[in-house]
């Protein structure tokens, strides 16, 4: 009996060990929204230099698959700063992180553009001190001054694109120009999509010639009605990685991040890109300093770093997202340059949209969401 | 003489409570501000609002709790309810006779089979489903044979479903149900089983109208460790899903992220912990123990 009940107790402790490793790797799922290669994982990269070298150190805080380790050794190199990089999946995870953490665990930012917003009013951002950023002249003037942070103020653009849409021509015969396809009946069961409810919510009121930050309720209502004859052709909402179900054949339609889409150009030619006729989905992602940097110098630095047309060059040939930085741009090759997917046209940017914050109106939009993933 | 014998029974208190205070009280501390005062919290936002920076306002109101009635909602707890239910039942149906095997095997198979459990979790649960992934792809292991030996011309529509889910659900919780049906079959008294067989019962009736009903707190127990947190895995919808199918733990991750909504997310927390605990309770009530469930 004494035996059995010792097996007992040790049984109770292997499960109970078992559900510490499930409630961590829930964790792990909270923090990454789904992924594998991001979360708050962080001291990533630290680079070579390190030890005792006297530049001291630098937390960035930034988007997983968006800083090239080679760049973070070059500035540890010429600089003698240690560079700690943590990384995060999206917009919300990083504002919860930084409003849940003490002030000046990290230094340098990459909010989106209504991000850039939140944050400043909430003042989470520290004012740029230009004078210490003389690479910022290698900007292209389009990208500055935007509404989100009139002035750039707080931020400074780092790299943009548009969500976007891309078939395979193998499967759809029809050429796709718009949203509107994406609606019709034949194509059920066949389209990947972000699994974002602005970028998805967003298409749907564009598609219908409204503002995807619309918050009438009379075009909500219609939105609604629309989403309702999307669903049926969603198969698969994925906004890790969008590709892996165009390449894999899963999907013959998808709506995802231009690099995404050029990344599934380049592994397979059978894929068309498509800048929908009715105007894109915009996103602009910023260099900020947070309120409180305990490196505030070194951030500046490495902001300034960034913006060396060399080192945007080196960002761009392993993420080939939107450069707003011109002289890169013109370093880079022909490939990126005259890549429409890489390298968006002005006439598209002039033609697209940012995500703004709605305020207490989100509600609505997190129904419409509710109710078409139901 | 009372009041100096007072004193005395006090000191005499304190010496014979000293040992206990110091052994209990930090894990006591650990338990209040660890569970105690974040529930609490959970409880006190639920009955808030945002404002529209999305700060919560602490004005109460039961607006909510009302929310909570919209028929959308009201189907997706139903739908979790039918997933985490189909999770549970596929769990004993593999379970059962898998902790069956295990507990009349040899000290040396015992041994084997825990480890062929166990050693999963060793890897992250996440890249696990990643596999599954792959394997269920259009272009997956199991399509890709079945096309090769000409069985099928299309290929079978295994992921992104309610299918997919429950798999991802049994797969990922099945050990949860095989160790306490494990333990209570270990603790069968045989003699009971041989009783039965001499008094004439075939194999069949003994093990429904013996065997089970001695095991069935077991299959309870496990039955609420593999339900209650299938009501909850989001990451396991998302994935095998493909996100269309939601559950109600989707929904309340999204109201703490992208729809800066805590105080509605609160409160449909608030809905699954009583939901547990109504569980729970049926449990005690039916004869369960805490102990079996892992609870301290």
């Amino acid at each position: 009996m004494k035996a059995k009940t010792k097996t007992h107790q040790r049984l109770m402790a292997v499960v109970l060990s078992l559900i510490m490793v499930l409630t961590g790797s829930l964790l792990v799922a909270c923090g990454g929204g789904g992924t594998s290669n991001s979360g708050s994982s962080s001291g990533g990269v630290s680079g070579g230099g390190g030890g005792g070298v006297s530049g001291g150190e630098l937390n960035v805080f930034i988007w997983a698959e968006y800083l090239p380790d080679s760049v973070v050794t070059k500035f540890t190199e010429e600089t003698g700063i240690k560079v700690n990089v943590s990384n995060y999946s999206s917009n919300e995870d990083l504002l919860a992180k930084v409003q849940s953490s003490n002030e000046g665990i990290y230094d340098v930012v990459v909010p989106s553009d209504y991000m850039v917003k939140m944050m400043a009013e909430e003042g989470l951002l520290e004012e740029l001190d230009k004078d210490s950023l003389p690479n910022l002249s290698n900007l292209d003037t389009s990208f500055l001054d935007p509404s989100f942070d009139p002035g750039n103020t707080y931020s400074l653009p780092y790299m943009g694109g548009v969500a976007m849409i891309v078939y395979n021509k193998n499967v759809v015969t029809e050429p796709i120009t718009g949203y509107e396809q994406l609606f019709d009946p034949q194509y059920a069961n066949s389209i990947v999509a972000l699994d974002d409810f602005r970028a998805v919510i967003g298409m749907t009121a564009k598609s219908l010639g409204y503002s995807l930050n619309t918050t009438d309720d009379a075009e909500l209502a219609q939105v609604a009605t629309r989403l309702e004859e999307l669903k049926p052709n969603v198969r698969l909402l994925d906004s890790d990685s969008p590709k892996s179900a165009m390449l894999s054949g899963e999907t013959s339609i998808g709506y995802m991040w231009n690099a995404e889409v050029a990344i599934c150009q380049e592994e397979d030619d059978s894929f068309e890109a498509v800048f929908p006729s009715e105007g894109c989905y915009l996103f602009l992602d910023n260099l900020s300093v947070l309120k409180g940097a305990k490196n505030r110098e070194n951030a500046l630095k490495f902001i300034n770093f960034i913006l060396e047309p060399e080192v945007s060059k080196m960002i761009s040939e392993e993420f080939p997202y939107l450069n707003p930085n011109k002289a890169a741009v013109a370093l880079l090759p022909d490939s990126y340059r005259d890549n429409p997917v890489s390298n968006v046209p002005a006439e598209v940017i002039a033609k697209g949209e940012y995500v703004q914050d709605l305020g207490a109106d989100v509600v609505k939009y997190d129904e419409l969401w509710t109710e078409f993933t139901r | 003489m009372a009041s100096r014998s007072a004193p005395t029974s006090l000191r005499k208190r304190i010496r014979r409570k000293t040992p206990l205070l110091t052994m209990v009280s930090p894990v006591t501390v650990w338990m209040v501000i660890l569970i105690a005062v974040p529930l609490a919290y959970v409880l006190l936002i639920s009955f808030c609002s945002t404002d529209e920076s999305h700060h919560i306002v602490f004005a109460f109101s039961v607006q909510n709790y009302v929310k909570l009635f919209d028929p959308t909602l009201l189907s997706i707890y139903g739908n979790s309810l039918l997933i985490a239910g189909l999770s549970c039942l596929i769990s004993i149906l593999v379970g059962y006779p898998f902790a069956t095997i295990m507990a009349n095997s040899s000290p040396f198979k015992r041994t084997l089979m825990m480890a062929f459990l166990m050693l999963p979790f060793w890897t992250n649960s996440l890249i696990r489903l990643y596999g599954w992934r792959s394997i269920l792809g259009s272009n997956g292991f199991i399509n890709s044979v079945l096309q090769e030996l000409g069985l099928i011309t299309q290929p079978l529509e295994l992921l992104y479903n309610h299918f997919a889910v429950v798999l991802g659900m049994v797969y990922v919780l099945l050990p949860f149900m095989v160790l306490p049906i494990y333990t209570v079959i270990l603790k069968l008294d045989h003699s009971l089983l041989e009783a039965a067989s001499d008094l004439g019962a075939r194999p069949a009736r003994r093990f429904f109208k013996v065997t089970l009903p001695l095991t069935s707190s077991g299959i309870f127990a496990g039955s609420i460790m593999v339900f209650i947190p299938a009501l909850g895995y989001f990451f396991v919808s998302n994935l095998m899903g493909g996100g269309t199918t939601q559950l109600i733990g989707n929904v309340i991750a999204r109201q703490f992220k992208e729809a800066f909504n805590w105080p509605f997310g609160a409160a449909l927390s608030i809905i699954l912990i009583l939901i547990t605990l109504i569980l729970v309770r049926a449990y005690t009530k039916t004869g369960g123990k805490m102990d079996d469930l892992g609870a301290m």
